[in-house]
C-alpha cells in the first residue's frame, strides 16, 4: 500500500515539474483616483485632537488622538487625512487603531490620490463599524515623516554639535472641522535655540505660544480650526547624532527543509543625512576625540540585536570581508556589532552586506493538515540604534523551498507591492518559489513586527534534487560510455 | 637490473598492472588535493579574496566579461585608466585568463551552480596547479621509463614553492593558468617528436595557442622548441618525425598564436620569434636534403648540399640582420634586452627595474623557492646526458636555459621550476627504485663482499651504465645501507614538505591587500587601511573623480575604489608615469598646473611611518624622482633629494627639494600633530621629524585611513577672487602680507575667463 502512495506521490512530483501552481493570497494596496474637484463629505468632525510629535530619533514620528463625531444623518465608515502631495511621498507606516481597543488590528487604510495638479492627496480611514449619526470614536493615528528633518547650519566641523530643523503646521491638518486641538513636540534634549512662536491671540488660553516644559513644546490649544487649516511653524533643535537614512534595503529569507536552516542576507545602502563636514575629514583629529567619546554626528557603528540562535554571521561590502565586527552570541539575544570601514559623516555613504544562519525549528511550524507549512519571521530585522533609522525602501524576499506551492502571507506592515516569482540558484531545475515584498517608508519601531508565510510542500517535491543529480549523472556516465564506443579512427578497420 | 630475480608470485598478483593503475590515478588524485589545499592558507586566515596589485586588473576585467560578452570585452576601451588617454583594455591584454574564467562561470550557470565570480576567480589558480601537477607527471613519464619518477615530479611540482609563490588561491594573475599550459605544451611537445605524429604537432600548437592568449611568457615556448630542434639536428638526429612535428607545430601554433590581437603580426615581424621562422627554414631544408641524399647517393653531390645548406642559412641569416636594420622587424624590446645585460634596464628603462620582481635573483632565493630539489637537479640533468635520447635532450637544454633565466629575474624562477621538478623526480625515483628494491639475486654472489666502494656507488648511479659496470652480480643488497640511504631520502622528503609548507604559509600567503598583526594577547588583528581608503573613494566621491596616485596602486583603486586612474600596473607609457612622477616630486606650484591639466581630483598617497609599513611612497619615491629625471632632466633631479653626504634623509635635515616636494608634504601632512611636540616620529626611516610639519595649500587633506597608510588629498579648486594658493591660505591663516609684494605685481586686471 505504501509502495502505491509513494508512486502517485512520485508522479504528482513528476507533473508538478511541468508546471508549479502558484498562488498569491492578497490583494495589493489599491490607489484610487479621484477627480481633483473631489472634497471629502463634510460628515465628521474632530472634537477633541491631541497631537503628539516625536522628534527623539532620526525622524519624526506623529500619533494623533482624535476624538471623532458623526455630524451626518446617516452612519459613515469613511474618514480622509489630507497630506500634501510632496509630504504624502514621504509618510510611511500610517497606522489606525482604535484607540479603546489598541490590541486589535489597525483599520485598512488606503491612499486616495487625485489627478496630478492636485496638492492634497488623502489616506482614507475604513472603520470597521460604520459610525452612527451624533456617535463619537476615538481614533489613535500614527505615521512617520522621513527624510523631512535638514541640519541647519548645512556644514559643521566635525566636533560641533548639530542641529536640525523641522517644519510643520501648527494646526494639524483635517479634512474636518476641529473643535479643539493641541500638539506636543518631544525634543531628544532641552537644546532648542531656535522656534517660531505663535501669537497669543491664536491661543484659546491666551497663554504665550508655544509652553515649554523641560524639552517637551507644546503648541495650543486652539479651537474651531476650519478644515484644511495650515500655521506653519518650525523648530530647530540640537541632534548630534547620525541621522541614518537606508536609500534601500533588500532582505533575503531563504528557507532550507533539507538544511533545517533559515538563512538571512541583508543588503543595506545607507548614509548619514546629517550635517555635512564643513571643509574635509581630519584623522589627527577624529583620533584625539575617540579619547574623549563625545557625542558625534558621525555612525561610528552598528548594533544588530539578532535572535538567539543565530550562528555564522559575515559583514562585507562591496570589497571584501569587513573585518572591524564582534559577534556575541547570548541566551536571550545575539548582539552583532558592526563597525563600518570609516565613519560615516553627513553627507557619507556606506552600502553593506550582512547575513546569519539560524535553526529552522524556531520559525517554521508544520501543519497538522496535509503538507502545509507555516513561517514566522520578523519583517524587519535592522539595527537597533538609539538615534533610530528610516528606511526608504524594504524589499524583502522569502526564498521558500523548489515545489513550495499556494504561498500566502499576513503581516502588519503596510506593502506596496507583492509578488511571487522563481528564484534560480544552486542545482535548481525548475527554480525555488519566492516571495517578494516591498514597503516604503518603514522606521525602526516597526522592527519588531513579524510576518507570517504559510505554503504547501508535499513530500516528494523534496526529493526532487536528488533524483535529477542521479539522473544527471547516469546521463553523463551513459553519454561517455557511447560516444567512448564510437570508433572515429580513420584508415582501414584491422581484421579482428 | 640483470640480476636474476626470485619469482613471487603472490606479490605480482598483488600489483598487477590494473592495481598499479588504479593506484596511481589515486595517488595523482591525492597530489591534486595536496598541490590545490597547499594554496589555501590565505582563504582560511583571510578570507577569499583578490591578492596584491596585477590580480585586481584580471579581475575586473573577468567582471567585465562575465558582464557585457565576449565580444565587447575584445573591443574593449577602457576610459577609467590612464586618464586621459584611456586605454585599449580589449587590444592590449592576455585574454586566456580572464575567458578560462568566463567559461566556468558559464559553464556552472548551465549546470544551476551559480558560484559567484570573485570565487572563481580566487580559486582558478589553485584549481589548475593541480592540474600542473597533472601536466609534470605525464611530462616526466615521458623522460624515464620508470614510473615513480612521474609521480614524484607531481608531487615536488604540487607543492614547490617556487610555484605556489604565484599560484595561491587569490593570485588571480596569468601565471596561474600559464604554467600548466607550458607544460603541457612541453609534454605535448616531447610527445609529437616522440611519435612524429601530427596529430600530437596539432595538440601542441593548439595548446601553445591557448598559451599565447594567457601570457607573455609564452616567448620562452617559441624560442626552446626550436632551440630543442636545432640542437637535435646539429647532433645529427634529423628524423622525419622531427619534421612532421615541427612544422605541424609551427605552422598551426604561429596561426593560433596571431589570433590574439595583443600578439598580431608579431611571430613574424620581431626578433623574439625568428629563431622559429628560422629553425622552420632550416628543417625544410634538411628534409630537402635529406631527400635528394636518399635518391642519389653520391658523396660530392652530397658535400656541395651541405655547403648549400650553410649558404642559404648565412643568406637567411643575413637577410633576417638586414630586415632588423632597416626596421621591418621590430628589434628586440627592452624588457628582453634587460634578460642579457642585468644592468641594462637600470640604466635604460627605470621603470622597469624599479619592480622588485624584475631584479636579479639572489642565491638564498634559490633554496627558499626549491629547497633539496636544487641539489637533486643537477643530478637529474647530468642523468640525461647518461642516455641523451631527443627527449632528455630537451631536458638539459631547457634546464641550462631556465637556469640562466632564473639568475637574471626573481620572477622567472616560474619557468625553471617545472624541469627542476622533472630533473629531480628521476634523479630521486633512480635513488629509491634502487635502494627500494628487496629483491635478492638468486645465488648469492661470493664476490659482493669483495665489491669495492667505488663500484657500489657506481652501481648505484648507474644501473645500465657502462658495460664494464654490468655485472650479474654487482649491487647493493644489505639490508642495512638500504635503509640509511631509504631512510635519509625520507627525512629529505619529509623536510621539504615542512619546508614547503612553512614558506608557503609564511612567505606566500598574505593578500598584501590586508595585512595582519599580532595583539599582545596572540590574537590576530587584522590592519584593513587599504580597502578601507579604497571604499570610502567608492562610496564619497563622484563616480568620475580622477585617482592620481603612483603606478602601484592603479589597479587596485581601478578594482576596488572604482574610479579612474591616471596611471596604473600596465606602464604602456612612460611619460605619462613620468608626468605622474614629477608631479609627487615637485613643489606644489609646479604640481598644481600639472594636476589641474589631468583633471586630478584627488590624489592617494601611501604612507607607513605611523605603522611602521616600509612599502609606503617615500620609500618607493627615489624611483619617482628616477622615472621623472628620465623625461625632464633639467627640472626633477635625483642629486637635490639627497644631502650633502649623500644621504636620504626625511628629518630636520633632508634637503630643501626634498621638503618641499609634494610627496613630502603630503606624507608628513598634520603628522607632527598627532605626537607632543617636537616628538614626531617616523618609524620606518627611523627619523624624528622637523617640528614645524609641511603646510599645504593647493590640495587639502580628505580622508585618512586608520592606521595613516593611505592619505588622499583633495585638488582645490580655482580660488574664488583669483589669487594664487599660497596667499590664499596666507590669508586665511591671518598672516599679512607684505604690502610691497603686492604691489609689485603691477596694475590689476580684470579677470575675464
Amino acid at each position: 500500500m505504501r509502495s502505491i502512495t509513494f508512486l502517485a506521490s512520485c508522479i504528482a512530483a513528476v507533473s508538478s515539474f511541468a508546471a508549479a501552481e502558484l498562488n498569491i493570497s492578497q490583494p495589493l494596496l489599491s490607489r484610487q483616483v479621484l477627480p481633483s474637484s473631489f472634497k471629502p463629505p463634510q460628515v465628521f468632525k474632530n472634537a477633541n485632537l491631541v497631537r503628539t510629535t516625536m522628534l527623539e530619533k532620526g525622524y519624526a514620528r506623529d500619533v494623533i488622538n482624535v476624538v471623532i463625531e458623526n455630524i451626518d444623518s446617516k452612519p459613515q465608515s469613511e474618514y480622509y487625512v489630507p497630506f500634501e502631495t510632496s509630504l504624502l511621498a514621504k509618510v510611511g507606516c500610517f497606522e489606525v487603531r482604535d484607540k479603546k481597543a489598541l490590541e486589535k488590528d489597525p483599520f485598512r487604510v488606503e491612499v486616495v490620490a487625485f489627478d496630478e495638479e492636485s496638492s492634497t492627496e488623502f489616506y482614507k480611514i475604513h472603520l470597521p463599524v460604520p459610525l452612527e449619526p451624533n456617535q463619537q470614536q476615538v481614533l489613535r493615528i500614527s505615521y512617520s515623516v522621513l527624510s523631512s528633518l535638514i541640519p541647519v547650519p548645512a556644514e559643521i566641523g566635525q566636533n560641533e554639535k548639530q542641529y536640525l530643523q523641522y517644519t510643520f503646521s501648527a494646526y494639524v491638518p483635517s479634512a474636518y472641522a476641529t473643535e479643539k486641538q493641541k500638539t506636543n513636540v518631544k525634543f531628544p534634549s532641552g537644546d532648542v535655540p531656535d522656534y517660531t512662536k505663535l501669537p497669543t491671540e491664536l491661543n484659546s488660553e491666551n497663554k504665550p505660544d508655544p509652553q515649554k516644559q523641560g524639552s517637551t513644546f507644546s503648541y495650543g490649544p486652539y479651537e474651531n480650526i476650519p478644515a484644511g487649516a495650515e500655521e506653519f511653524v518650525s523648530v530647530r533643535y540640537e541632534f548630534t547624532k547620525p541621522v541614518t537614512h537606508v536609500t534601500q534595503l533588500e532582505r533575503d529569507l531563504e528557507v532550507s527543509h533539507w538544511g533545517g536552516n533559515l538563512a538571512t542576507e541583508e543588503r543595506y545602502w545607507l548614509e548619514n543625512r546629517g550635517a555635512h563636514l564643513k571643509g574635509q575629514f581630519s584623522r589627527v583629529e577624529w583620533q584625539k576625540s575617540a579619547y574623549m567619546n563625545p557625542p558625534t554626528a558621525a555612525l561610528k557603528a552598528l548594533g544588530f540585536p539578532l535572535h538567539s540562535g543565530a550562528v555564522d554571521p559575515y559583514f562585507t561590502d562591496d570589497i571584501g570581508n569587513v573585518s572591524t565586527s564582534r559577534f556575541r552570541p547570548g541566551k536571550k539575544e545575539s548582539a552583532l556589532e558592526l563597525k563600518p570601514r570609516y565613519p560615516i559623516f553627513g553627507g557619507w555613504k556606506y552600502s553593506f552586506r550582512v547575513g546569519w544562519n539560524a535553526d529552522l525549528s524556531t520559525y517554521l511550524r508544520k501543519l497538522s493538515t496535509g503538507d502545509s507549512y507555516i513561517l514566522r519571521v520578523p519583517f524587519l530585522e535592522g539595527p537597533r540604534q538609539p538615534e533610530g533609522i528610516e528606511y526608504a525602501r524594504v524589499q524583502l524576499r522569502v526564498i521558500l523551498p523548489e515545489g513550495a506551492t499556494n504561498v500566502r502571507y499576513s503581516t502588519s506592515i503596510p506593502l506596496i507591492e507583492s509578488s511571487t516569482s522563481m528564484h534560480r540558484t544552486f542545482m535548481d531545475t525548475l527554480g525555488r518559489t519566492s516571495l517578494t515584498l516591498t514597503a516604503i517608508n518603514v522606521v525602526d519601531d516597526f522592527r519588531d513586527r513579524g510576518l507570517i508565510v504559510t505554503y504547501d510542500y508535499p513530500w516528494t517535491a523534496s526529493f526532487r534534487k536528488p533524483i535529477v543529480i542521479t539522473v544527471g549523472m547516469l546521463a553523463i556516465f551513459a553519454a561517455t560510455w557511447l560516444i567512448g564506443s564510437i570508433d572515429t579512427s580513420i584508415g582501414k578497420k584491422k581484421a579482428a | 637490473m640483470s640480476v636474476q630475480m626470485e619469482d613471487n608470485q603472490l606479490l605480482k598478483q598483488a600489483t598487477s598492472p590494473k592495481t598499479r593503475g588504479l593506484l596511481r590515478v589515486i595517488i595523482l588524485a591525492l597530489i591534486a588535493g595536496a598541490a590545490v589545499s597547499s594554496r589555501l592558507f590565505s582563504v582560511i586566515r583571510f578570507e577569499s579574496i583578490i591578492h596584491e596589485f596585477d590580480p585586481w586588473f584580471n579581475f575586473r576585467a573577468t567582471k567585465y566579461l562575465v558582464q557585457h560578452g565576449f565580444y565587447s570585452f575584445w573591443d574593449w576601451f577602457d576610459d577609467r585608466t590612464w586618464h586621459p588617454l584611456g586605454r585599449v583594455t580589449g587590444g592590449t591584454l592576455y585574454p586566456g585568463l580572464m575567458v578560462t574564467s568566463g567559461v566556468i562561470y558559464h559553464l556552472l550557470r548551465a549546470l544551476a551552480l551559480p558560484v559567484d565570480i570573485r570565487n572563481i576567480c580566487v580559486l582558478l589558480a589553485p584549481a589548475f596547479s593541480g592540474l600542473t601537477a597533472l601536466a609534470t607527471y605525464l611530462l616526466t613519464s615521458e623522460m624515464v621509463t620508470s614510473p615513480s619518477a612521474g609521480l614524484l615530479a607531481a608531487a615536488f611540482m604540487g607543492i614547490a614553492p617556487g610555484y605556489i609563490s604565484r599560484s595561491v588561491a587569490g593570485s588571480y594573475d596569468n601565471e596561474a593558468i600559464a604554467i600548466f599550459l607550458l607544460v603541457f605544451t612541453f609534454y605535448l611537445w616531447i610527445k609529437a617528436v616522440k611519435l612524429g605524429s601530427v596529430f600530437y604537432g596539432a595538440l601542441t600548437a593548439l595548446f601553445y595557442g591557448y598559451m599565447v592568449s594567457a601570457w607573455g611568457g609564452y616567448v620562452f615556448i617559441t624560442n626552446l622548441l626550436p632551440l630543442h630542434a636545432f640542437v637535435l639536428i646539429c647532433m645529427g638526429r634529423y628524423s622525419p618525425r622531427l619534421y612532421v612535428s615541427y612544422t605541424s607545430w609551427y605552422a598551426l601554433g604561429t596561426l593560433a598564436s596571431m589570433q590574439i590581437p595583443f600578439v598580431g603580426f608579431l611571430p613574424i615581424r620581431s626578433s623574439e620569434h625568428m629563431s622559429a621562422l628560422g629553425v622552420f627554414g632550416l628543417l625544410q631544408l634538411v628534409a630537402f636534403v635529406d631527400y635528394v641524399r636518399a635518391q642519389i647517393p653520391n658523396k660530392q653531390f652530397q658535400t656541395l648540399l651541405r655547403a648549400l645548406v650553410l649558404l642559404v642559412f648565412v643568406v637567411a641569416f643575413g637577410g633576417l640582420v638586414l630586415l632588423t636594420v632597416t626596421g621591418v622587424i621590430a628589434p628586440w624590446t627592452g624588457r628582453f634586452y634587460s634578460l642579457w645585460d642585468t644592468g641594462y634596464a637600470k640604466i635604460h628603462i627605470p621603470i622597469i627595474a624599479s619592480v622588485s620582481e624584475h631584479q636579479p635573483t639572489a642565491w638564498p632565493a634559490f633554496f627558499f623557492d626549491l629547497n633539496m630539489l636544487i641539489w637533486l637537479f643537477p643530478a637529474g640533468v647530468y642523468m640525461c646526458f647518461k642516455r641523451l635520447t631527443d627527449e632528455q635532450v630537451f631536458v638539459v637544454i631547457y634546464a641550462v636555459l631556465a637556469s640562466y633565466f632564473a639568475g637574471v629575474m626573481v620572477r622567472l624562477m616560474l619557468t625553471l621550476t617545472p624541469i627542476v621538478c622533472v630533473a629531480s623526480a628521476m634523479a630521486f625515483s633512480q635513488i629509491l627504485d634502487t635502494y627500494l628494491d628487496a629483491r635478492k639475486p638468486k645465488v648469492p654472489a661470493k664476490e659482493e663482499e669483495g665489491a669495492d666502494v667505488a663500484k657500489v656507488a657506481a652501481a648505484a648511479v648507474l644501473p645500465e651504465g657502462l658495460r664494464s659496470t654490468r655485472g650479474p652480480v654487482i649491487g647493493i643488497y644489505s639490508y642495512a645501507s638500504k635503509l640509511t640511504v631509504v631512510g635519509a631520502s625520507l627525512v629529505y622528503l619529509l623536510l621539504f614538505v615542512m619546508h614547503c609548507t612553512w614558506v608557503t604559509s609564511n612567505a606566500y600567503s598574505s593578500p598584501s591587500v590586508v595585512l595582519a598583526s599580532r595583539l599582545p594577547d596572540g590574537s590576530q588583528h587584522i590592519i584593513d587601511d587599504y580597502r578601507e581608503a579604497y571604499q570610502w573613494l567608492r562610496q564619497n566621491t563622484p563616480n568620475d573623480a580622477k585617482i592620481m596616485s603612483w603606478w602601484d596602486y592603479g589597479y587596485q583603486i581601478g578594482g576596488m575604489a572604482d574610479r579612474p586612474t591616471l596611471v596604473d600596473n600596465n606602464t604602456w607609457n612612460n611619460t605619462h608615469i613620468a608626468t605622474v612622477g614629477k608631479a609627487m616630486s615637485s613643489r606644489e606650484e609646479v604640481s598644481y598646473p600639472i594636476m589641474r591639466q589631468h583633471e586630478v581630483d584627488y590624489v592617494l598617497v601611501v604612507f607607513g611611518g605611523l605603522l611602521g609599513y616600509s612599502g609606503d611612497d617615500i620609500n618607493k619615491f627615489l624611483w619617482m624622482v628616477r622615472i621623472a629625471e628620465g623625461i625632464w632632466p633639467d627640472e626633477v633631479k635625483e642629486r637635490d633629494f639627497f644631502t650633502a653626504r649623500g644621504e636620504y634623509r626625511v628629518d630636520d635635515e633632508a634637503t630643501p627639494t626634498m621638503k618641499n616636494s609634494l610627496m613630502y608634504k603630503m606624507s608628513y601632512y598634520n603628522y607632527n600633530k598627532l605626537f607632543p611636540a617636537g616628538q614626531a616620529q617616523d618609524r620606518v626611516r627611523q627619523a624624528r621629524l622637523p617640528a614645524q610639519g609641511p603646510e599645504l595649500s593647493t590640495i587639502e587633506e580628505a580622508f585618512t585611513s586608520e592606521n595613516w597608510i593611505i592619505r588622499i588629498y583633495k585638488v582645490k579648486d580655482l580660488d574664488n577672487f583669483g589669487r594664487d594658493h599660497q596667499s590664499a591660505t596666507a590669508f586665511d591663516k591671518g598672516t599679512k602680507k607684505k604690502r610691497g609684494s603686492a604691489r609689485r605685481k603691477g596694475p590689476k586686471t580684470l579677470r575675464v575667463e
